[in-house]
């Protein structure tokens, strides 16, 4: 199900655009939300180096002001892309959005497990795990701070409620942009190779394979036409005596799927209950009207 | 409805007392609330009769009865004891309400362990805790869809966020003893399962995450009464180190969306009662094991 289109779909966009695309002309003029301040912060390591001047002058994080407009904080809070001590650095109650470049290295290099101009079996193309994974840390980020500044009240685990905000997010873009999202999204968590054992089990972050179905499911629970390939359809993973399971791995199970349009639309209500009241609607319908925010030219 | 296994725990509780009646004097509901119907019904198996008669005897159902009456309720909220044909409990929706399976209870006394266990787990507590443990979660459910609260994160988490945070609210002994119950149905659990790569599709998290859950939960909420489990390092340091702050999520949740549906004078007599006995969760093996 499409919802009214919100913000975050630009945001998403626009983080898109920034990567995927060729930023032939300088950002167009749009408002900026005032409340949002952006760096980036030059790295140490040498390594870093080209993903800084990447983005810099891809303008990502100010296409980021600009999405966010409509969206009123009653305090600023700083977006910034630096190098960090690990992969990802969490947000702390007033502080700032760090999106480390050792997390965008190792996006790239997942990424890169995806021949060029091919896809995996779900469709996933190399751009779309980079694009999809880089706007997946922004909103998770962006979300996590969103909770915070707004004090929305938040049930169940706050990375689970940032993941799920940001995969809303990417559904308002429409199902084309949305696919290659959340399925690029779902394609870094698919990736990761760890084993979880032990104390492991007691991350605040649920494991990779749990966000990574998190995301198909709310592909599939925002849009069942749509996304009905990402679900096993039903009798494959039936076990045989004596046979190895055939599951694919790859795809939500059917007693998952059949969750997902409630998970989903438990999540709409979450959202126009806590979010939506600090939604400026006419900069909103500004922001939306925009149709300059996807001008990718195909290449990384 | 709860995980098939860690639910059961709950009727067990329920079976062995730990909600054994209470002094609270008058059991009025909230102004303006919609009753709250109770009903034992009597099991076709032979093996359940005895937990449906301690059920009864010791008016779980009266008890759990007048722990909610703070709750301005919409409808009339219906609460069974019953058997299911499986081990569980469930929020079954408004008509059909709260069920709360003997099987259940039978599961969770068979789980408590012989002698207390290295972190401390006292098969007393191990009976009581858990039993709380599944109602409240199933009452968690109840309350989300009663109340329309809006969840941003998974509703299983946070039907035991929720459970974590009332056990939390009834001073330090309760505290403990209910979250190591808690803490030791899942334990048990995690040992019991093991997860393919497809199992984390699961609405659930798994055994070993509720079990973290809930004791960094205590933790937030109490760290004096639950240091202990810091310092043997049963709850890691690092996890520990969010815990406050997860807790304070918690309480800013239930404030803000569950608080305004609360009668606050019926709520101050209800956190006096007595929530457990100092005998709860200690049970005759009067039937067959």
């Amino acid at each position: 199900m499409r919802l009214r289109p919100s913000i975050p779909a630009i945001v998403v966009a626009l983080a898109m655009y920034s990567l995927a695309g060729g930023w032939a002309p300088a950002l167009a003029e749009g408002v900026a939300n005032s409340m949002i301040d952006i760096a980036y912060v030059e790295p140490s390591e040498g390594e870093y180096r080209p993903i800084y001047e990447r983005l810099k002058k891809r303008q990502v994080l100010e296409e980021l002001q600009q999405f966010l407009a409509p969206l009123r904080l009653p305090r600023k809070v700083l977006v910034q892309i630096e190098q960090c001590n690990k992969d990802t650095q969490r947000y702390t109650e007033g502080g700032s959005v760090t999106i480390c470049y050792q997390y965008i290295h190792e996006l790239e290099k997942f990424a890169e497990k995806i021949p060029p101009d091919t896809r995996t079996a779900r469709g996933v193309s190399r751009e779309d795990a980079v694009v999809g994974g880089f706007v997946q840390v922004v909103l998770n980020g962006m979300s996590h701070a969103v909770f915070d500044i707004l004090e929305v009240p938040v049930w169940g685990r706050e990375e689970d409620a940032a993941d799920k905000l940001a995969g809303f997010l990417m559904l308002q873009f429409g199902t084309d942009i949305a696919r290659s999202l959340l399925n690029g999204a779902a394609f870094f968590f698919e990736a990761s190779d760890r084993t979880w054992t032990g104390s492991d089990f007691s991350d605040t972050r649920g494991t990779e394979a749990q966000r990574f179905y998190n995301y198909l499911c709310i592909a599939y629970g925002g849009d069942p036409k749509a996304f009905k390939d990402f679900v096993e359809s039903a009798g494959t993973g039936m076990r045989r005596p004596g046979q190895p399971s055939e599951r694919r791995i790859d795809l939500l199970p059917q007693h998952r799927a059949e969750q997902c349009q409630k998970e989903f639309l438990d999540l709409k209500y979450a959202f126009d209950q806590t979010i939506m009241p600090f939604v400026d609607q006419d900069a909103l319908q500004k922001v939306l009207a925009r149709r300059d925010w996807l001008r990718s030219n195909g290449g990384k | 409805m709860i995980s098939h296994r860690v639910r059961n725990v709950a009727l067990a509780l329920a079976a062995t007392g730990v909600l054994a009646q209470g002094p609270l004097p008058s059991a009025q509901a909230a102004e303006g609330s919609a009753p709250i119907m109770i009903e034992y019904v009597p099991p076709a198996q032979r093996y359940l009769q005895p937990v449906y008669e301690r059920l009864k005897q010791r008016k779980v159902l009266e008890q759990l009865r007048d722990f909610l009456s703070p709750l301005r309720l919409p409808l009339t909220l219906r609460i069974r004891t019953l058997q299911c044909d499986d081990t569980n409990a469930y929020w079954a929706g408004r008509a059909e309400g709260l069920k709360l399976c003997y099987e259940y209870v039978d599961w969770v006394e068979r789980l408590a362990p012989a002698e207390t266990t290295p972190e401390g787990f006292t098969p007393q507590d191990a009976i009581a805790g858990e039993f709380v443990e599944v109602t409240l979660h199933e009452m968690g459910h109840a309350v989300f869809d009663l109340f329309n609260v809006p969840i941003f994160g998974r509703e299983e988490d946070a039907a035991d966020q929720i459970a974590g945070f009332i056990m939390l609210q009834f001073g330090q002994d309760v505290a403990l003893r209910t979250i190591s119950g808690t803490a030791y149905a899942y334990q048990q659990q995690a040992k019991e399962s093991s997860w393919s790569r497809t199992g984390f599709a699961d609405e659930h998290e798994t055994d070993e995450q509720r079990f973290y859950n809930y004791l960094c939960l205590a933790y937030g909420a109490q760290p004096a009464t639950f240091q202990r489990f810091v310092d043997s390092n049963v709850l890691p340091a690092k996890r520990a180190a969010n815990c406050g702050r997860e807790y304070r999520q918690i309480q800013r949740s239930f404030m803000k969306t569950i608080m305004p549906h609360v009668d606050q004078e019926q709520m101050k007599k209800v956190q006096a009662m007595q929530m457990l006995r100092p005998d709860d969760g200690i049970i005759k093996r009067d039937y067959p094991q």
